[in-house]
């Protein structure tokens, strides 16, 4: 079976509703028109996707491989459920939203993820519910060789507030295949929401993610990536700060070893003013793994007063290991503060020798100053349970 | 107080001034380009074959070229209807005098030394200076540095001149060295010898020999092992041009040891487009320094840059773009680590005002096996007002081993708080935001020759004055 009209209408179409099909096959042929990006694009210039052939991995896992979390005593109106399952009972909501942020035709990735995304959740949380306890999604991927292409669509009422995170789980570590994970988030006006996404694939596998946020007046974001997985991962992570007096703090942490290649596409897009955003990428390379950082702040004409901070730190643990990292800023108004900044390089010897003439064998030192490193970004991980999840995963692969 | 006339360095000097020089040349190539007109200007020069055919050959290369898609616009640039080549008739027959009153008015408020203003202003007569300029000469001469022109190099040193000559930037290099290599006229030549330390900053209008500033200038540094030259191409005041494309070519080798510092600060008129290719090659423990300051032209692209050839050479570019009214400044710098132990550091500062729009665009590249390299790169734009614009575009590419890269930038305007600081001890806006301008730059302004620090310090005043009225 192929990735073709034939196989969307067989596994896909049925049973959903006619706009929703409709979108799945302008998506696919926005994937037929769409040539693989060349190398002279900016953007995929450093990123080899020659040896990526979606065909190899056609059979799609699990249309409903999720496993929701549902925190005891939801408030009442906040629906959570597939979205496939939602599409079909929730149209009003669904409609208007999915695939407005993340564009079904900006490449050929995103186009085949539009076309045959299957699992993945909607969220719907209304006007003024608070949520305290997190609400959980695990995405897992059981076989080999397959595509596995979740969709998160979160729509956060006026002033409500809650936490989310999108865990992506293989169950076996040297799976190979296809992986997505995107997510939309709109933002009401005055709305509080956290989201985390941890991708932990196995580590042979392709994983193409996009995730777009549209934050109303006075909402905030506290978005945070964790990648750890796929020998291939490209994540795209942008804010739109459409809202005055809407905030995004935008955070990652990435470690990254054997082979392994990440590639981080972000924007900060302050379209009005009064609006800010905070971005901090950190990472740490090992053994022969290679990793991209590509960020842009962009501050419209009239976005006066707006706050805009980006910051990709690489910490280089092996000769071999490679952090290219590169801040763009395009500031069309003057009434900002605005700074960026990167660095790459690797453990700083005075430290090293500072812990060792304490006493403490290099290995030990060596991995205390990896947690120092990750310390501060690991406190900005917005709810306690994530938290505690990427801790431990960390501590796992610092070993 | 006696009315000052309002200068406003970076508006149309055409209307303001309404300056323009009379043509007349002995020699004028036609309009456009094709092969007839580069083997005219070559048979002009009485080049030797080897030149001709290296022209013909860019031509070539120009053509194929396509135009670069990135940086600013240049579609509007139209080939076929410049002037390659234009000789002028009696550089004599124009005088200080004739210049019109409101550009001298520039000159005497910034201060510039009576001769360099003669030089700006294409008025080649015989003056004071040219004592000086003969000692100099002389005392170079004696040290066996080679300061002349380009196409004199040619003709007396063509040994030199041909094992140097587009090695560093050949003519495939992209699209502007191409063109910069088929129509190239005038430029410096500078040889400084092994151990050879010249003292005195050297300056384009020393030449008063030959054909100083040309549409296409093609500069030639060659500092052998130990010697030590700073190089001033051009000066802070405006520059008045009709010509709509510059487009130069600098070439420079520091061999082992040997330090180099480039300084220009490029005052075009607003009609002019400046793209301009300018790259070292830094051997070992050299020190290559550019020092570059854009003020002119409607658009500028460029990035000088530094290859770092052998272990311990370092590079440096310290940046300054100042956009107006139209303009677009896209300037920055490249460092190319091709050695291991190789340090560079970028310094870019960028101030837009009135709707200009500077962007900051470099490279640093770091070549397998080019381990233990050090490089950081720090850019502060101010914006001086919400139409105005500012970008940074840096592109790092680390292929090597223990590899420290550090990149920082900000973006702001001129701060409440300075103002206000500066305000409550009576000074009054204008002048205290033409201070915090001026404080900005400083890194810059203090690596420039005193006389030139104070005509920039100057210039941004007048800026300002134009700016805040």
């Amino acid at each position: 079976m192929g990735l073709t009209s034939e196989s969307l209408e067989k596994s896909l179409l049925q049973g959903e509703p006619g706009w929703l099909r409709e979108r799945r096959q302008t998506a696919l042929a926005a994937y037929e028109r769409l040539p693989l990006p060349a190398k002279t694009d900016e953007e995929w210039r450093r990123t080899d996707v020659s040896r990526f052939n979606p065909a190899d991995f056609s059979q799609l896992e699990h249309l409903d491989g999720l496993k929701l979390e549902r925190p005891a005593g939801l408030p009442a109106g906040v629906i959570l459920q597939p979205l496939r399952m939602a599409a079909m009972e929730h149209p009003e909501l669904i409609e208007p939203r999915l695939f407005t942020l993340v564009h079904g035709d900006r490449d050929r990735f995103a186009a085949l993820h539009a076309a045959f995304f299957t699992g993945g959740t909607f969220l719907y949380v209304p006007d003024g519910v608070e949520i305290d306890e997190p609400i959980l999604g695990q995405h897992f991927s059981h076989h080999d060789g397959t595509s596995v292409l979740p969709h998160t669509l979160i729509v956060a009422g006026r002033g409500a507030r809650f936490n989310y995170l999108d865990e992506y789980i293989a169950d076996n570590e040297s799976e190979t295949g296809h992986r997505s994970g995107s997510t939309e988030i709109f933002l009401g006006e005055g709305s509080q929401v956290g989201y985390v996404a941890v991708q932990k694939w196995g580590r042979n596998v392709w994983h193409f993610a996009d995730q777009r946020a549209e934050l109303q007046k006075d909402s905030t974001l506290r978005l945070f990536n964790v990648t750890l997985g796929g020998k291939f991962s490209k994540t795209r992570v942008e804010a739109s700060l459409a809202g005055e007096g809407s905030n995004a703090e935008l955070k990652a942490i990435y470690f990254a070893s054997a082979d392994q290649f990440f590639d981080f596409h972000t924007l900060q897009d302050h379209r009005v003013g009064n609006t800010r955003s905070d971005l901090l990428f950190k990472g740490a390379l090992q053994d022969v793994s290679r990793t991209v950082y590509a960020g842009l702040i962009r501050i419209a004409k009239h976005a006066a007063r707006s706050d805009a901070y980006q910051a990709n730190r690489n910490l280089v643990l092996s000769d071999k290991a490679k952090a290219t990292s590169i801040p763009m800023l395009e500031i069309d108004n003057n009434d900002v503060r605005c700074t960026h900044g990167a660095t790459v390089g690797p453990v700083d010897p005075e430290h090293l020798f500072y812990l060792r003439s304490r006493g403490i064998p290099e290995s030990t030192a060596k991995r205390m100053l990896i947690q120092g490193f990750f310390g501060d970004v690991l406190d900005r991980i917005p709810f306690e349970h994530a938290r505690k999840l990427v801790e431990a995963e960390l501590e796992s692969r610092i070993g | 107080m006696a009315t000052v006339p309002k200068v406003e360095v970076g508006t149309d000097y055409k209307e303001k001034y309404g300056f323009f020089v009379p043509e007349e040349y002995v020699f004028k190539a036609k309009r456009g380009l094709n092969p007839e007109i580069v083997k005219e200007i070559s048979w002009m020069k009485q080049e030797p074959e080897w030149m001709t055919n290296m022209r013909l050959r860019s031509l070539e290369i120009f053509r194929k070229k396509p135009m670069p898609k990135w940086g600013a616009d240049l579609s509007v640039i139209d080939f076929e209807n410049i002037f390659y080549y234009l000789k002028a008739s009696d550089k004599q027959s124009k005088t200080w005098e004739d210049l019109p009153p409101d550009i001298k008015a520039t000159y005497d408020r910034l201060g510039v030394p009576e001769a360099e203003r003669k030089f700006l202003a294409g008025v080649s007569a015989q003056y004071e200076s040219e004592v000086v300029y003969h000692s100099l000469q002389k005392e170079l001469t004696a040290k066996g540095v080679i300061f002349t022109d380009t196409d004199s190099a040619l003709r007396d040193h063509p040994d030199l001149f041909k094992e140097y000559f587009g090695t560093v930037i050949p003519p495939a290099d992209n699209k502007f060295s191409a063109l910069n290599t088929a129509v190239w006229s005038g430029g410096s030549f500078i040889y400084v010898p092994k151990g050879v330390r010249v003292d005195i900053p050297l300056q384009a209008y020393f030449r008063i020999n030959a054909e100083n500033m040309g549409q296409f200038e093609r500069t030639l540094i060659i500092c052998d092992e130990g010697s030590f030259v700073h190089y001033i191409e051009g000066c802070t005041a405006p520059i008045y041009t009709t010509d709509s494309l510059h487009s130069a070519v600098v070439e420079i080798i520091v061999k082992k040891n040997a330090r180099c510092r480039y300084t220009t600060i490029q005052n075009w008129s607003t009609n002019v487009f400046n793209l301009v290719t300018k790259r070292a090659m830094a051997y070992a423990d050299a020190t290559m320094e550019w020092v570059d300051g854009n003020l002119g032209s409607q658009i500028t692209m460029k990035y000088p840059s530094v290859y770092l050839m052998e272990p311990g050479a370092k590079g440096d570019v310290l940046s300054v773009a100042f956009a107006g009214k139209g303009q677009h400044q896209d300037a920055g710098g490249k460092m190319i680590h091709v050695a291991p132990n190789t340090t560079s550091t970028i310094t870019s500062k960028s101030i837009s005002k009135g709707g200009g729009r500077t962007s900051y665009r470099g490279h640093i590249k770091i070549y397998p096996g080019a381990n233990n390299c050090k490089s950081f790169v720090k850019c502060d734009a101010l914006l001086l007002d919400d139409e105005s614009r500012s970008d940074t575009y840096p592109y790092n590419d680390v292929d090597a081993e223990n590899v420290t890269l550090g990149h920082e930038a900000t973006v702001s305007k001129v701060s409440d708080e300075q103002l206000f600081y500066l305000m409550s001890r009576g000074i009054p806006r204008a002048e205290a935001e033409t201070m915090i301008v001026n404080g900005f730059i400083e890194p810059f302004t203090k690596e420039l020759p005193l006389e030139y620090a104070v005509e920039l310090n100057r210039l941004i005043q007048l800026e300002m004055e134009g700016s805040v009225g």
